[in-house]
């Protein structure tokens, strides 16, 4: 059975640097996310919105300091947080959502699926959730056959693991021995479906990967120290050779499946549990100012900073032009 | 020249291409050791070894999916489906994937895959193991579709699929593997663009278009015409996409007569899409209605007793010829 992850991690390991970064990283992703659905509600973007509010640690934990630029990344249904991450630009993927020739498509328009920047090893995403799991293999056996130690890292909700090309992936994961993390993103609802009542389990998802012979664990997905840690682990062990990990991350999501989304079917004092104690900012500016790391204006100062960039971002997104038509004609074959 | 098999000029194209640099990638099931259940990639593991040549667990999803994941990354797998009609098994992959992957991400990432899936009845060997399913993905923007008819062409075009920078879906009939034909010494490397139709036998009263065993079938059927003094032309696209409109439609106005001949079921397969953009382009050119001979519409029983009666026949194709000339 899947073992929970636990750690004494000490702040002192970590340099404030660092640390002001995972602040900052978070920061970013939830006033991007807030901004997006403000353009929405302005009816700029067209499309559906899968809000990642909520969990923005687990994707800053485990990216930040763990993958560089040529670690090749799938991201899952609420993936601006890693994209956003791994480092690819806001204006792009601004870009991206409003149409315009900024975005990585140059204005075929994508978000929630089919950004990609290869330049940060991000390799897109599938729209038929969950076919991700059989691209990655490929990706990691590719590093493996070239001998480079590039790690690849797939995301995926808890949705998206009753997928039946998690198994194939699975499969190979643990034949070829590859470098692949998988992230099980679970926020406990698909859309209106609880995990529990559409995965027959032992007791956690994580527990299918022992089956496989594949290294697997729980952990507080909205502990960005833990997630740090625990994909550090990972990441080693796919870099000294030893294959894949399996690492099934708890959160919740804030909002809504999508905006619009009724979001009735969860239990309301829960929500409110998760929104008020186990919010991944709030939690980690207070364990800062708590042990004398930060105090309350450097926090300010950083919030000013990521609401002028993210302005910039959409300025730069809004005032990039629509494609035109020929556009569409574009790229299909290389 | 020498003449080989088409099983042969496979074999030998994969070699050759594998040889030439290590991103070829080649699995499937029963592809590496055992040599692939047609016999088709024998030797190969033996020469480039286990890492470059292996066998898969039977789970097409992960093969074609896996094969994009490592195009996107520098290689240029060679995955293999035992059946055509496995596609349905790895359909997401193939139609949603292979094709739409660099468009939909904007255009930069590349997908060298050559994915190779024999076809046809065979045998006796029923409804799942026996289809033509190539029509499905001249619907599916972004890939390309092989379909050789003799060794010679299906050496040239297998070795351009590998090269090419986009998916090649390669389908093989399974009727034609033991053909022999005349292709080049190994020395004399000979290439084929995809997208040019072969005229394989040229006249001037009815033009045939056919692809894979029907091409075969369509030139015996040619030789018997010839003996009535009926001057048939016999084109083969060899790939359906991209589809050498030119030649086909070049031919048509010089005969005015067409009859395309294919194994696929013929409601929906590649021949109602080729008639279709005849009648667009060409129909003043035309003497009489285009023909399509196809299999029957039903799905293919097991019984090697009954499978004649789905394969396009030699006598078919003469007396659908017959009818053309009567207009």
């Amino acid at each position: 059975m899947a073992e929970v992850y636990q750690k004494d991690i000490q702040l002192d390991d970590y340099s404030k640097e660092d640390l002001v970064t995972f602040y900052r990283e978070m920061v970013k992703i939830r006033k991007f996310d807030e901004n997006l659905i403000r353009l929405m509600h302005e009816g700029k973007v067209s499309g559906f919105y899968h809000s990642g509010i909520g969990s923005e640690g687990l994707s800053v934990g485990s990216i930040v300091k763990n993958l560089r630029d040529e670690d090749y990344l799938y991201y899952n249904h609420r993936g601006c947080n890693q994209k956003i991450a791994k480092g690819v630009p806001l204006s792009k993927l601004y870009g991206d959502f409003l149409g315009t020739v900024e975005g990585t498509t140059r204005g075929l328009g994508a978000g929630i699926v089919h950004s990609a920047d290869t330049s940060r090893g991000v390799l897109g995403q599938a729209g038929t959730i969950g076919s991700q799991f059989n691209i990655a293999v490929g990706s990691a056996y590719s590093a493996k056959l070239q001998n480079t130690n590039r790690v690849t890292v797939v995301y995926f909700g808890d949705g998206a693991a009753s997928r039946e090309p998690l198994h194939g992936s699975l499969n190979w994961a643990g034949l070829y021995n590859l470098p692949i993390i998988y992230i099980c993103e679970n926020n406990e609802y698909a859309i209106s479906s609880r995990w529990d009542e559409t995965h027959s389990v032992r007791e956690h998802i994580a527990d299918w990967a022992w089956g496989y012979g594949i290294s697997n664990c729980v952990v507080d997905g909205n502990d960005v120290l833990l997630m740090n840690e625990v994909t550090k682990e990972a990441v080693d062990r796919a870099k000294r050779g030893e294959g894949p990990t399996f690492i099934e991350a708890k959160t919740f999501r804030h909002r809504g499946h999508f905006e619009g989304d009724t979001y009735d079917y969860v239990d309301q004092e829960e929500l409110k549990d998760w929104k008020e104690n186990r919010d991944p900012i709030k939690n980690f500016k207070n364990l800062l100012l708590e042990n004398n790391i930060c105090v309350e204006n450097e926090f300010t100062r950083v919030d000013e900073e990521v609401d002028q960039e993210i302005l910039e971002a959409i300025a730069k997104a809004e005032s990039s032009p629509m494609p035109d038509e020929k556009r569409i004609y574009e790229g299909l074959f290389a | 020249m020498r003449k080989i098999t088409m099983r042969e000029a496979i074999i030998e194209g994969l070699h050759e291409e594998m040889e030439r640099d290590d991103q070829k990638v080649l699995f499937g099931e029963d592809v590496g050791k055992f040599g692939g259940i047609n016999a088709i990639t024998r030797g190969l593991y033996e020469r480039f070894g286990g890492e470059r040549v292996f066998d898969t667990p039977i789970a097409e999803s992960t093969i074609v999916g896996a094969a994009l994941g490592m195009a996107i990354t520098g290689l240029r797998p060679i995955p293999e489906l035992q059946f055509g009609d496995f596609v349905g098994i790895a359909f997401d992959e193939v139609f949603n994937k292979l094709g739409k992957w660099r468009y939909m991400h904007g255009g930069t990432m590349e997908v060298p895959v050559t994915l190779r899936a024999p076809i046809g009845m065979a045998g006796g060997a029923g409804p799942e193991h026996s289809q033509s399913p190539q029509a499905l993905f001249m619907h599916a923007p972004g890939v390309h579709i092989a379909i050789p008819s003799t060794p010679y062409d299906a050496k040239g075009l297998l070795k351009t699929a590998i090269r090419d920078n986009n998916a090649v879906l390669f389908f093989e009939h399974k009727l034609l593997y033991d053909t022999k034909g005349e292709v080049p010494e190994a020395e004399d490397e000979y290439l084929i663009p995809l997208g040019q139709a072969d005229v394989k036998r040229e006249g001037s009263d009815v033009t045939i278009i056919a692809t894979a065993l029907q091409v075969q079938t369509s030139l015996q059927a040619a030789e018997k015409l010839a003996n009535e003094g009926i001057d048939v032309e016999v084109i083969d696209p060899r790939t359906l996409a991209p589809l050498d409109k030119e030649t086909l439609l070049s031919s048509v106005q010089k005969t005015g007569r067409v009859l395309i001949v294919h194994e696929e079921s013929k409601t929906g397969g590649s021949g109602a899409e080729i008639a279709a953009q005849i009648s667009e382009e060409a129909l003043f050119d035309l003497e009489a209605p285009v023909k399509r001979i196809g299999s029957p519409d039903v799905p293919i029983a097991q019984s090697l007793h009954l499978e004649p009666y789905y394969r396009p026949s030699e006598k078919q194709i003469t007396d659908a010829v017959h009818e053309l000339l009567e207009y």
